[in-house]
């Protein structure tokens, strides 16, 4: 009488284990598999991305015209993206306008976690990372400051943004003009870029919007 | 509750050494500068921390390590020979407008420590040398 039971129960206890057995195989096979199958699509994107970065460093060692051309190209197309913020940066700040000139700040961080280094040589590469450094901090600053401190970082940004143009140049076909203000930062003045001639001073805005003179013509 | 919370661990901005990448050891630093410098700007801007009996105490204890990270993550003194030429510019132009505009010393900070606060001739002080400084870098 009492073996029975004790049999049943002991089988009752394998199919147990059994069935844990079955069940974390199967959840196994179906959270690892698709997993490993993730892992190696990421592996398989990777080397994808070092085969185009290899063809991209040999085609700048490569001092044919054409490559040359090709490389210089996809700096450009890259630094208009940072461009193109410092400038939304630049706009909002001639209309005095704070939370426009927050969001430029974050296009501006958003456009340098965007920029490709592994096309920079190792002496740009350098530069690049010391002005980025630098940059990336104002436009932190940016984000969160009144806006009489956003011109204050402006400034100092603006040198970053000329600095690293005359290190990777601009996209073919773009004018900026390097502009001056004489007033800011008694009694040193300070410089801004902008995409027009016309003078909008983004140090003072409305109190001096007509402030500067145009100082250089970069193209 | 006061006792329980006396256990929560902080970190002590605390070290024996001058750093070799300290301002100090880097560029000309005259002494009423250190001094300057000592008294209002490294407990937060350096990596030793000079704490009160009641920065040791929970919860004014979480409260200063937050501060002084901050600190240090915007300007460290102690590092400051390891920052690029373009950074140490940058760092001295809003060391001299946030001392200007008395930004720093934070004012709460000065009210608690009646040492750090600076006088007008000692702003002064501190403004001129980090001019000359940033001025001197290429």
């Amino acid at each position: 009488m009492y073996i029975k039971p004790t049999h049943n129960l002991g089988q009752f206890f394998v199919n147990l284990s059994m069935r844990k057995i079955l069940l974390t195989t199967f959840l196994l096979l179906t959270f690892l598999f698709p997993q490993t199958q993730d892992e190696s699509n990421e592996i398989h994107m990777e080397e994808t991305n070092n085969h185009h970065n290899d063809g991209n460093g040999s085609m700048v060692n490569n001092s044919s015209e054409s490559a040359t051309k090709a490389a210089s190209i996809q700096n450009n197309s890259s630094t208009s993206e940072i461009i193109d913020a410092y400038l939304q940066l630049k706009n909002a700040l001639t209309e005095d306008n704070k939370e426009k000139a927050a969001e430029a700040g974050n296009a501006i961080l958003a456009a340098f976690s965007n920029f490709n280094i592994s096309q920079l040589t190792e002496d740009e590469h350098k530069e690049y990372m010391e002005i980025v450094e630098n940059a990336k901090e104002q436009a932190e600053h940016i984000v969160k400051s009144p806006i009489d401190h956003q011109r204050e970082h402006f400034e100092v940004l603006s040198n970053d943004v000329k600095d690293l143009i005359a290190l990777l140049g601009i996209e073919t076909g773009t004018t900026l003009y390097e502009t001056f203000c004489p007033m800011y930062n008694n009694p040193k003045g300070a410089m801004w870029l902008s995409e027009t001639d016309e003078i909008k001073n983004p140090f003072y805005g409305s109190k001096m919007l007509k402030c500067g003179k145009v100082q250089k013509q970069m193209n | 509750m006061f006792v329980c919370i006396q256990f929560i661990p902080t970190n002590r901005n605390q070290s024996t050494e001058i750093f070799e990448t300290d301002v100090t050891k880097i560029f000309e630093v005259p002494q009423n500068i250190q001094t300057l410098l000592n008294e209002s700007c490294y407990d937060c801007h350096s990596n030793n921390t000079k704490y009160h009996w009641y920065d040791k105490i929970q919860p004014v204890s979480l409260f200063v390590e937050r501060h002084i990270n901050e600190g240090k993550k915007e300007l460290n003194f102690s590092e400051f020979g390891a920052y690029s030429n373009r950074k140490q510019k940058s760092k001295l132009k809003f060391l001299i407008s946030q001392v200007k505009d008395d930004k720093m010393p934070i004012s709460s900070y000065a009210l608690i420590y009646s040492n750090a606060k600076l006088s007008k001739s000692e702003k002064k002080e501190i403004m001129d040398w980090a001019t000359t400084l940033r001025d001197s870098l290429k």
